[in-house]
């Protein structure tokens, strides 16, 4: 049973209850992106002989992400794609034993994600990821340069924060419904309170799906690779910094 | 009784053709004795079946040039009663005669026996749990009646495999001739069982459109030692709570070989390698049986109704290593 977004079932008492999100969305979103995405990759093609040249990747490098920050990014991003796989892999009618990979590749990135949480607090330059009332004007006014972070990072920033909470907090949950080493699982959370579990936990997957997707794409774009460089070495140069960035409201220091 | 498309195919081309064109709307029908239950209840409603009882290809034991190919529509009296089967291979014969009831032997077949369906009863009721597609498992809930259930290897699932032939194939390390359009597949008898923990849904590695159409099991433990026990609330037409399958070669009273297989522990035959490891080159002696019964049952987790598998499941392999 199901009206498209939310599946339904009846519990053991015959009562209607919800069972989860319904997956058929899984290809509505996947094609919905793909779609986005490719015109987004045709509109820039078109639009590609007005853009100015492209920043000189040579010269004097400034740091852009320290390695701590790097090394973060990148246990994070494979935590995900793991975690999205593995989650998608039963759906597809693949025969793995996915379940304990999912919950531990979740167990990392909850730990990673209370990491960064405390780090961004007490360690890093928290400000310059919040979205002020400039920042909304940025896309639409090509004189206004952002600090270290650009509007469209902060959004995607802001996006996988509140879609990664709801995962984490949905999946452990739902990690309490199952056994592990840790403990034997119950099994006694109510059905409906169950299903609600799993549709948010779905939806936020979905979510999630979106918007990975559309980071790798942003991250191989031409005009953004020097920040995927960033992730990998550390460093953007000066000219790439001037070109994108205020220098008055971020001046890194010099890389190594 | 809902309207439901009968195909009886009589040979093994339209037959695939038939599995592979209506995919999981086709149900493979043979001697009904799991089909009839689930139509009885309402609780499957298949578009279509495919009777394979009509394909005399697929019936029948004979010689091969590796041991004996079993048709898989092959009932399970003619398993019981088969001289051949009986002569060499007893283990399994044994087995397909503990199986139900004479009357279900005489309908039931062998195919019917390996690819049924667990008898979970929250499952068999139609209820919305995690093999039928849902979010939750009833057996193993505070409330759950789980006396039949699994104590290895579930995952979220808790149901058990009921076949009583499947423990003696494993035994005989018989293979599985799986065909499907444009060729077949050899599946040894361990690797066709599959756990919740692989695929929550289904039974076995058969995908839709795959029919598993003979048995073949080698000379390789043909007249070894046999002994097969099924304990059951009843002795006819019930399930087993427990049994064991163990084929075991012996020499000058040493144990050379043994495969040991235990059935209604888990959703797959659980196959006892740490007790085989254990026998292995051993002289077969009580004292063995009774050092080696509790290797068979490390990592049981049982559940709130079925301690007694535990111990149940020692003495089976105590019984099966004395002889």
């Amino acid at each position: 049973m199901g009206n498209g977004i939310v599946r339904y079932k009846r519990d053991v008492w015959g009562e209607e209850v919800i069972l989860g999100v319904s997956w058929d969305l899984l290809w509505v979103v996947a094609v919905a992106v793909l779609i986005l995405l490719a015109a987004h990759a045709i509109l820039m093609a078109a639009l590609a002989n007005k853009k100015m040249d492209k920043p000189s990747a040579e010269g004097r490098r400034v740091l852009r992400h320290e390695i701590i920050d790097r090394l973060f990014h990148w246990v994070m991003a494979a935590s995900i794609i793991v975690l999205i796989l593995t989650g998608i892999a039963p759906i597809v009618g693949l025969r793995i034993a996915w379940l304990n990979i999912h919950w531990i590749s979740g167990l990392v990135l909850t730990f990673i994600i209370i990491f960064h949480i405390i780090r961004s607090l007490f360690w890093q330059d928290f400000k310059s990821m919040i979205l002020g009332p400039r920042d909304f004007g940025e896309p639409f006014d090509s004189a206004k340069k952002p600090g270290k972070y650009t509007f469209e990072q902060k959004g995607m920033h802001w996006a996988v924060t509140v879609v990664v909470l709801a995962v984490i907090i949905t999946g452990i949950l739902l990690f309490m419904q199952i056994d592990t080493p840790f403990w034997d699982r119950t099994n006694s959370m109510p059905e409906d309170q169950l299903g609600l579990m799993f549709l948010l936990h779905g939806l936020s997957t979905l979510a999630l799906v979106a918007l990975a997707t559309t980071h790798i794409y942003f991250a191989l774009r031409p005009e953004k690779i020097f920040y995927t460089r960033s992730m990998i070495s550390g460093w953007i140069s000066e000219d790439e910094m001037t070109a994108n960035h205020d220098t008055s409201r971020w001046s890194p220091k010099e890389a190594d | 009784m809902p309207d439901i498309e009968l195909y009886q195919p009589t040979d093994e081309e339209n037959a695939l053709a038939l599995a592979n064109t209506l995919g999981r709307d086709g149900w493979l029908l043979a001697g009904g004795q799991d089909t009839y239950g689930w139509l009885k209840d309402r609780n499957k409603s298949p578009a279509a079946m495919i009777e394979l009882t009509q394909i005399d290809a697929w019936k029948g034991i004979k010689e091969i040039s590796d041991g004996i190919e079993i048709g898989a529509v092959t009932t399970l009296t003619e398993i019981t009663n088969n001289p051949l089967v009986q002569s060499r291979y007893g283990l399994l014969a044994t087995a397909a005669g503990k199986v139900a009831s004479p009357q279900i032997r005489n309908v039931g077949t062998l195919g019917g026996n390996l690819v049924q369906d667990t008898r979970c009863w929250y499952y068999r009721r139609g209820l919305d749990c995690y093999r039928a597609g849902g979010n939750i498992c009833y057996a193993d809930s505070p409330e759950g009646l789980n006396r039949e259930h699994a104590i290895f290897g579930a995952s979220r699932c808790v149901a058990v495999s009921p076949s009583d032939t499947a423990p003696a194939l494993v035994a005989l390390d018989a293979t599985m001739v799986v065909a499907r359009e444009g060729g077949q597949r050899l599946i040894p008898a361990q690797d066709f069982f599959v756990g919740p923990a692989r695929d929550i849904i289904n039974m076995t590695v058969l995908n839709p459109g795959e029919i598993l159409t003979a048995v073949r099991i080698p000379n390789t433990w043909a007249n070894a030692e046999f002994y097969f026990e099924k304990v059951a609330d009843r002795n006819v037409w019930d399930f087993a709570l427990v049994s064991i399958a163990a084929a075991i070669k012996v020499s000058g009273g040493t144990i050379e070989d043994a495969r040991i297989v235990c059935g209604a522990v888990e959703c797959v035959p659980r196959r006892l390698n740490a007790v085989e490891n254990a026998v292995r080159g051993q002289q077969r002696s009580e004292q063995l049986a009774e050092q080696v019964a509790s290797i068979a049952t490390e990592g049981a987790r049982t559940l709130n109704y079925n301690n007694f598998k535990v111990p149940l499941m020692q003495n089976l392999v105590k019984r099966a290593i004395r002889g």
